[in-house]
């Protein structure tokens, strides 16, 4: 049972990086690849529509976190807290920048809450490089240090790579928009989370929640985890393809 | 302050700003899923209009649930570890069904439904927002059995130092849950109500060219804080008998006493003024005719996001000082080592950035009910995936 829950820890962690890392990546490119409003309307148009079903990747990874290793959601977030506060701020600024770039008029508006997709996204692949840097190295007492800024560089640079593999494949601008590559892209993004929790496995099985609890949790979530799955499923046919929606 | 005052505040001020946006969005979602499965049947393009123009306000809102709604999440690790420690193992369970069976679900189908106009089928279309709907109460109903566990440690036992699950169902048939949860959704139904009927009286008394719309509008929003009301006021006496049995002097001390005299005040109040004087002028739409009464109504929309937030004082603060009523205090689940700056900054930086975003998305909220339907953006057309070919040089 323990097992179980701890793959679909695993699964939820890899599937964030390869879907939302493509959102940060995008974001973070954004002043690049989007020289004009326009331009960036198009960028964002590509990822809009991906975006909700994305980020709830994390959610439900904090919800499996404490609902399957509760002592270990108290340890981790508590020990990495200046970190955690760092990736929630990030994280509401990209999604204040992605809701309200078009709901009003005016160029500096939008320069507004463009640039707070931009920064929100940056913080976001920064926190994350420095968190896995500190998860890899077992929660020392300061996380904050060269190692982490390091880390946090080298995520912006992969999840950058990957946003734009992503705005490549989704807008069709030429021969790199493969389907391929972004798979490619996507495995690699998830791959550094991967490997941090993976030398994690023995530490989280030791701290599963009794199976009492895995239990009930398993009855009422696997028998809808198809609904789950579907859902995702649905989303990626409905806006693979054609023309960008203009919401966000 | 001490530490643990300022974490408590900081849970509350974040808590409060969620649930003001949440509180709507379980209002506004049923409405705008109604109005749009008469459109998809009846094929009415006013249904239409008002399925665009309602459920924009209800999407501009929900911007804000979703990022208070992340620190929400989030906070319990950060400050009160201690509770994750003493009881995860039955709190946990809750929260994560609402991660993984409401919100992830609620998330992925809200963005098909915003982003999906002219490219999903129309039943398709609108599954998606009953869907949403859906989603949302089941959100809410992991959220009251975590909530009530806390205010009533159900179906677990102490074992070594730490609860354990011993019966789940007793985590859903818990007596400060029961009526809790219909006193919470029926507020959202009043909240919803009220800012439908305070927007169309808005667009009435300035009489802009939309009168058709808003006179409907205005009935819609009136009916339902009608129902919202009603439910509201009867789930919340009904409150008082299990409240009293499992927390009998929760409503002594001043704060929580003085909450529940206000948010009963203006539920008695308000819930006599849509019974007896809005609801039977809806009669040959003389609620609609009577100018001089829309300003009224526009004041009164406040009034249920106050009363649900004196609501939650009351629930909150009366639990004081225990987090786990009877079990844990709040003081023993702060994160050990916490230090003043820590909660400080990350006060700072949540009540900042949140209250600021709030704000903004208010007036954003206000700026669309003032444009008014004619100028939806909701379901505007598509931009062309080809970029734009660059202006050939004129001669
Ligand atoms: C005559 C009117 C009302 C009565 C008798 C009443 C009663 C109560 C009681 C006893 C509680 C506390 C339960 C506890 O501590 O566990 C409560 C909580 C609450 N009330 Fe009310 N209430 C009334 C009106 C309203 C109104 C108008 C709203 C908002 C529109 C509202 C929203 C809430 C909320 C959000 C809570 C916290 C969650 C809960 O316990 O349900 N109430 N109410």
């Amino acid at each position: 049972m323990d097992i179980f829950w701890f793959l679909t820890f695993a699964v939820l962690l890899a599937g964030y990086f390869a879907l939302e890392g493509f959102d940060i990546g995008l974001g973070v490119l954004l002043p690049v690849l989007g020289r004009s409003p326009a331009g960036r309307d198009r960028l964002v148009g590509a990822m809009a529509p991906f975006v909700l079903a994305n980020e709830v990747w994390l959610v439900a990874l904090a919800g499996v976190l404490f609902g399957a290793f509760p002592v270990l959601e108290g340890q981790a977030l508590s020990r990495l807290y200046p970190l955690v506060v760092a990736l929630l701020l990030a994280w509401i600024v990209r999604d204040a920048g992605l809701w309200f770039r078009r709901r009003a008029d005016g160029a500096a508006w939008r320069l507004v809450w463009d640039g707070a997709l931009c920064a929100g996204s940056a913080g976001l692949a920064l926190t994350w490089g420095a968190i896995l840097v500190a998860v890899a190295r077992g929660l020392p007492d300061s996380p904050l240090d060269a190692p982490a800024v390091a880390g946090g560089v080298a995520l912006l640079a992969l999840l950058a790579w990957h946003g734009r593999t992503f705005a490549a494949w989704r807008l069709q601008d030429g021969p790199r928009g493969s389907g391929r590559a972004l798979l490619l892209s996507a495995c690699a993004a998830a791959a550094p989370a991967v490997l941090v929790i993976a030398a994690a496995t023995g530490h989280m099985l030791g701290n599963a929640a009794p199976d009492p609890t895995l239990s009930v949790l398993s009855v009422m979530v696997v028998p809808v985890a198809p609904i789950l799955v579907g859902a995702q499923v649905w989303v990626w046919r409905t806006f693979s393809r054609g023309a960008l929606p203009t919401f966000f | 302050m001490d530490v643990v005052d300022l974490a408590r505040t900081q849970f509350a001020v974040t808590g409060s700003l969620h649930f003001l946006f949440v509180v709507l969005t379980l209002g506004l979602a049923p409405l705008v899923a109604i109005m749009h499965t008469r459109y998809a049947i009846g094929g009415n393009p006013l249904h239409e209009r008002m399925t665009r123009f309602w459920g924009q306000i209800y999407v501009i809102n929900y911007a804000l649930g979703i990022v208070t709604g992340l620190v929400m999440e989030f906070q319990f690790g950060l400050s009160w570890s201690g509770l994750s420690h003493y009881a995860g193992d039955v709190f946990g369970a809750p929260l994560a069904m609402e991660t993984l069976l409401a919100f992830f679900l609620e998330s992925t189908f809200l963005g098909l439904w915003i982003f999906g106009w002219h490219r999903l089928p129309r039943a398709l279309h609108v599954a998606c927002i009953w869907l949403v709907t859906l989603t949302a109460y089941a959100s809410a109903l992991f959220i009251m059995v975590a909530n009530s566990f806390l205010q009533n440690p159900a179906g677990s036992a102490e074992v070594g130092g730490r609860l354990v699950l011993r019966d789940f169902g007793a985590l859903f048939t818990n007596p400060t849950l029961v009526f809790a949860l219909p006193h919470v959704l029926s507020a959202g139904l009043w909240a919803g109500g009220f800012v439908v009927m305070g927007a169309s009286a808005y667009h009435l008394f300035r009489r802009t060219p939309e009168r058709e719309f808003f006179i409907r509008s205005l009935r819609i929003g009136v009916l339902t804080a009608f129902v919202g009301s009603l439910f509201t006021v009867g789930f919340g006496y009904a409150q008082f008998g299990p409240v009293g049995s499992v927390q009998p002097d929760k409503f002594h001390g001043a704060v929580p006493g003085t909450a529940l005299g206000l948010m009963i005040t203006i539920g008695q109040l308000v819930q006599f003024a849509v019974m007896f004087v809005l609801t039977p002028l809806l009669i040959r739409d003389v609620l609609a005719r009577s100018r001089w009464l829309h300003p009224l109504l526009m004041v009164m929309t406040p009034l249920p996001f106050v009363a649900a937030i004196a609501g939650w004082i009351v629930r909150e603060v009366g639990r004081q000082p225990w987090l786990v009523y009877g079990k844990l205090s709040v003081a023993d689940a702060l994160t050990p080592g916490l230090t003043r700056a820590d909660v400080t900054a990350s006060f700072a930086g949540f009540a900042g950035v949140l209250g600021l975003l709030a704000l903004v998305d208010y007036v954003l909220i206000a700026r669309a009910v003032r444009r008014g339907p004619g100028r939806v953006v909701l379901g505007a057309a598509d931009l062309p995936v080809t970029a734009e070919p660059a202006p050939a040089h004129a001669l």
